[in-house]
């Protein structure tokens, strides 16, 4: 992903996926071929559910992605906004992951002239790190604002950084570091429609309190891969269209 | 070779720490962990906060690369928060102790031998004790089952009563109220409540992961939760926030006994059968109207009635959580009383081993090792518990200590994995006692401000490089295996140390196992062996038929797997149904509104209001100061560990909270630098966040900021404020406590 180029990276998470199987107590020494286990899985669209209205801004999701994608300190692919509505005592305050939506019709993948950008079987976009060449088109198309470019400190090329759901992970099976970690399980992560299923069920029970309570992306872009449960309208958040 | 602070990161592996502080890529290392390897995936626990989530470390060319949540841990659950991944860094931090060190001068030490440090500390420790006595000298860890284990039977093999851990600046008053009353600091079954009340404590922030786990289970299950706080926190934020005038909790959760005592809302046949003192309560709670604490508290009277009531329809099956600091612990003058009037509320809704009430799980077997063990101590303590403060728990009073350092009483102190320093008011205070003592001994693996007041730092391996003493949690068996190799040679872990002590002061009987055969020893009556449990970390033990309460930190939670088949039935949590109440741990086995134990004491034997020790009213200028949680910083150990701090510095989230239309009255606007002066005389400059998410009475500090050891590098250059340097030294009168939150501020311009 980040740093490694593609194949090198499934090479690793080969390895990684073997080991965790190990650790979860099935004998065996790690070197079960996860590609293999990967090839009998049926391809279905996946997508991560940030259900914000469970989130309490702790950055574990950041933190497991930066470590998972060997991301330097400075570098995340997930960033919060906050929003305060009201005055004093009756404040709500309210926050939004902000990081690659996964369009389902991504403009990013259009332009980029090296094709660094790709769709993969799960129907996330995915990002070749090393054919990157951060002219920038991905940003200026992408229409919630999410690629950063910056400095890759190992290469000192400048390349455009985004969430690439956990390529390595997702394409054996697993799933994304940032759904793994959550605590209060407001990131999860499962087939589209179960994700989508989620999201409207739970605004459905939201609405009692948050009548203006939404999912966000089930028509966005084609549907995202990353959709979102907001209790205020998505006109609210700074980088949501 | 003297080692001042620039010598000390020239010393280490090459990396110009100060350089690199807040522009914090170790290239080096970093690219050691993007290369390609095997992965090897190891069971370790979480070192970032008392919880010690159960935790695997993904090794890559020998090195920690990342962390996944242990799926057969109590309290991980397969999840982490975010301290968790942040704290690999501990491991390879370029600021590790590597060496023994001895002052050699204000902060400044020069490289030692074992050999030379153990000699040193052995021969002043026997000078210490021949002349003063074992009063003179203390034991202090922030507590760990190996630092308990090694250190207290350190101490008690010479003889000493003075161990302590940090609760007086947590939740001693909690753990006392609730003993008092309990007979035990029972937890809420948060999970399966329908209705919940939290005063002051903040999940979401405070973090606990499987707590914070069954907190979002209850959010996503519609239960009703009520978070009653100053602030606007990030629990609140996903439930309902009722605002209060900060310090003022008792005298809200007194009115709701009221209103359940008065209009006969109480679990009649809970009261009649397991309490005793109702009657007495009964009638001191009269006085304590809504209308009354509607006055005190700044809530509306309607919204007391309405939360009691929810608390009555919703009985058994709902709890008023019962807080960990905030309001029931260390903060406020009124802390205990306040812990005992969560208490009341609980018993008279009878929720106690009810499904969503208060509950307590199951316990692992543990055997007991049969080494040849000292006598506990039953001599005077030197931080005033059993004296001056007779009901105070066991874990001690640090910021006494050091007064009595000051005042020459206490000569030697050995303080382990702990920073009473940074962690308690007032800095200065607790520096002088420890400057004070003539032998100091802190093991440490970081320049801590506890450590650089040492006479002698003590190196230990960082967590992933070491194994440790078994821990249980509920039914959760978990250990700290050996993830990787050691870092730096010259490192020593707590067990070898204290026992190359304990040898070198002549008390090495009662060290001679090692740590694998107490560890196996405690495993006796469990159906795997040690090595099983290396290889797995973390496993769901046997479990006594009883339930086992948590003393102090180490929070236990309910299973929702179900129990494999070779565990107890368990007689809590079984369904909807009414549970047997179980045998309380009081001394008259019942629930008790009155305790004879306080009044003996000389305090009131039924909780009463009282105000915080600085008072409710204060000027156009004045705010109170209260400190709490950020999700991603713990105590005073984070802000320098760099991918935590980074987050701090997006987000610029180490400002110091104002009300805005208070904000606005004073002329401060967003990012105003302003003075604030305590009434000591003391200033600090400080960062205000205007906000319309705080009570108009206090300002919020962020904590865990503000570190003062000029080794932490990247917290130094990170900033922020810690209240600390402006709250005085001070003791609540029943739990003894350092009443953190007792400090009122002028705002000035600067």
């Amino acid at each position: 992903m980040t740093e490694l180029n593609r194949r090198d990276f499934l090479k690793v998470s080969a390895v990684t996926g073997a080991a965790t199987v190990f650790a979860a107590g099935c004998a065996g020494a790690p070197d079960v071929a996860a590609e293999s286990i990967a090839e009998e899985r049926p391809r279905e669209r996946m997508a991560l559910l940030m259900d914000n209205s469970l989130c309490v801004n702790c950055q574990a999701c950041r933190l497991a992605c930066q470590n998972e994608n060997m991301l330097p300190v400075e570098r995340k692919y997930i960033r919060f906004d906050y929003i305060d509505k009201g005055r004093f005592p009756n404040t709500t305050h309210h926050v939004n992951r902000h990081s690659c939506q996964h369009c389902g019709n991504a403009p990013c993948i259009d332009v980029c002239p090296v094709d660094a950008l790709y769709k993969g079987q799960e129907g996330f976009t995915h990002v070749d790190f090393e054919a990157c060449i951060g002219c920038q088109l991905c940003g200026t198309v992408c229409p919630f604002d999410v690629p950063v470019y910056n400095e890759d400190p190992r290469s000192g090329a400048w390349k455009m950084y985004k969430c690439s759901a956990c390529e390595h992970l997702v394409s054996q099976g697993g799933t994304p570091a940032c759904a793994s970690t959550c605590m209060t399980e407001a990131v999860q992560y499962g087939t589209w429609e179960e994700m989508l299923a989620k999201a409207e069920s739970r605004v459905a029970q939201l609405r009692d309190k948050h009548p203006q309570a939404e999912v966000y992306g089930s028509t966005q872009q084609d549907g995202l891969g990353l959709l979102l449960v907001l209790r205020t309208p998505a006109a609210d958040y700074p980088h949501l269209v | 070779m003297a080692i001042d602070r620039r010598t000390f990161f020239k010393r280490t592996a090459g990396i110009t720490a100060a350089a690199a502080a807040l522009n914090f890529i170790d290239m080096k290392a970093w690219a050691q962990t993007v290369e390609d390897g095997p992965v090897e995936v190891k069971p370790s626990m979480c070192n970032m906060c008392t919880s010690e989530c159960g935790m695997q470390i993904h090794v890559k060319n020998g090195r920690a690369w990342k962390v996944t949540g242990h799926p057969d841990h109590g309290i991980s659950r397969g999840k982490l928060c975010p301290r968790a991944h942040a704290g690999l860094h501990w491991i390879y931090d370029p600021g590790r102790v590597k060496t023994p060190l001895k002052r050699v001068g204000e902060w400044e030490f020069e490289a030692i031998s074992w050999e030379q440090a153990t000699d040193e500390i052995a021969d002043k420790l026997k000078a210490i004790l021949d002349e003063h006595g074992q009063e003179a000298v203390f034991g202090a860890q922030y507590p760990r089952t190996t630092g308990t284990l090694y250190l207290n039977r350190f101490m008690h093999s010479l003889g000493v009563a003075t161990t302590m851990t940090h609760e007086a600046s947590c939740q001693s008053a909690r753990q006392l109220g609730m003993t008092h009353t309990f007979g035990a600091a029972y937890d809420a079954d948060w999970r399966h409540a329908k209705y919940l009340l939290f005063v002051g404590r903040n999940m979401g922030e405070g973090i606990k992961t499987g707590s914070a786990n069954c907190f979002a289970a209850a959010v996503a299950n519609g239960a009703k939760i009520v978070c009653l706080d100053p602030r606007l926190n990030q629990s609140a934020a996903i439930t309902e926030w009722v605002p209060i005038r900060p310090g003022t909790d008792l005298a809200f959760l007194l009115a709701v006994s009221n209103i359940l005592v008065t209009e006969n809302l109480f679990d009649r046949d809970f009261i009649r059968n397991h309490t005793n003192g109702f009657v007495n309560f009964r009638r001191e709670i009269t006085q304590y109207t809504p209308e009354w604490a509607a006055g005190i508290t700044g809530i509306p009277e309607d919204k007391i009635r309405e939360i009691a009531y929810d608390l009555a329809d919703n009985a058994p099956h709902c709890a008023v959580d019962t807080g960990w600091k905030a309001a029931v612990g260390s903060n406020f003058a009124n802390g205990t009383d306040t812990a005992r009037a969560v208490a009341y509320i609980n018993a008279l809704l009878g929720n106690l081993g009810q499904l969503g009430g208060l509950y307590a799980p199951l316990g692992a077997i543990v055997a007991e090792p049969n080494f040849p063990s000292p006598a506990v101590p039953t001599g005077v303590r030197n931080d005033g518990v059993g004296t001056e403060f007779p009901v105070a728990p066991p874990t001690g009073l640090p910021h006494v200590t050091m007064q009595r350092a000051k005042e020459g009483k206490v000569k030697a102190g050995f303080v382990r994995h702990f920073n009473p320093v940074r962690s308690f008011p007032d800095y200065e205070h607790m520096r002088a006692g420890m400057r004070a003592l003539d032998l100091l001994v802190v093991f440490e693996t970081h320049m801590s401000e506890t450590a650089i007041e040492a006479d002698y730092i003590l190196p230990e391996p960082s967590f992933a490089e070491r194994e440790e003493i078994i821990k249980t949690d509920g039914a959760t068996v978990c250990m700290r295996t050996k993830v990787v190799d050691k870092v730096h040679p010259e490192t020593k872990s707590f067990d070898e140390i204290i026992t190359l002590l304990a040898q070198k002061m002549g008390v090495g009987q009662y060290f001679e196992f090692s740590l694998d055969d107490w560890n196996e020893a405690l495993l006796a009556e469990q159906p795997f062996s040690l090595a099983d449990l290396k290889r797995m970390g973390s496993t769901q033990g046997l479990t006594y038929d009883e339930p086992v309460v948590p003393g102090g930190c180490g929070n236990l939670l309910p299973g929702d797997k179900p129990a494999p088949p070779t565990m107890h039935p368990r007689v809590f949590l079984a369904s909807n149904d009414r549970n047997p109440v179980p045998p309380l741990g009081t001394p008259s086995g019942l629930f008790e509104f009155f305790s004879q134990r306080f009044a003996q004491a000389g305090f009131n034997g039924i909780a009463e209001w009282r105000e915080p020790e600085t008072g409710l009213s204060l000027g156009a200028n004045e705010f109170r100061v209260i400190h709490g949680k950020q999700g991603y910083h713990s105590h005073v150990c984070t802000a320098n560990i760099p991918m935590l701090a980074q987050i701090t510095k997006d987000y610029d989230t180490n400002r110091i909270w104002m009300n805005a239309e208070r904000a606005s009255a004073l002329g401060v606007s967003d990012n105003d630098t302003v003075r604030l002066r305590a009434k000591n005389g003391r200033t600090a400059e400080v960062r205000i966040m205007v906000t319309e998410r705080i009570h108009p009475d206090m300002l919020f500090a962020p904590a865990g900021y503000g570190n003062r050891s000029p080794y932490l590098e990247v917290s130094q250059a990170l900033g922020g404020f810690n209240p600390h340097d402006l709250c005085d030294f001070r003791t609540e009168p029943i739990s003894g406590h350092a009443m953190m939150s007792e400090l009122i501020v002028a705002v000035e311009s600067v």
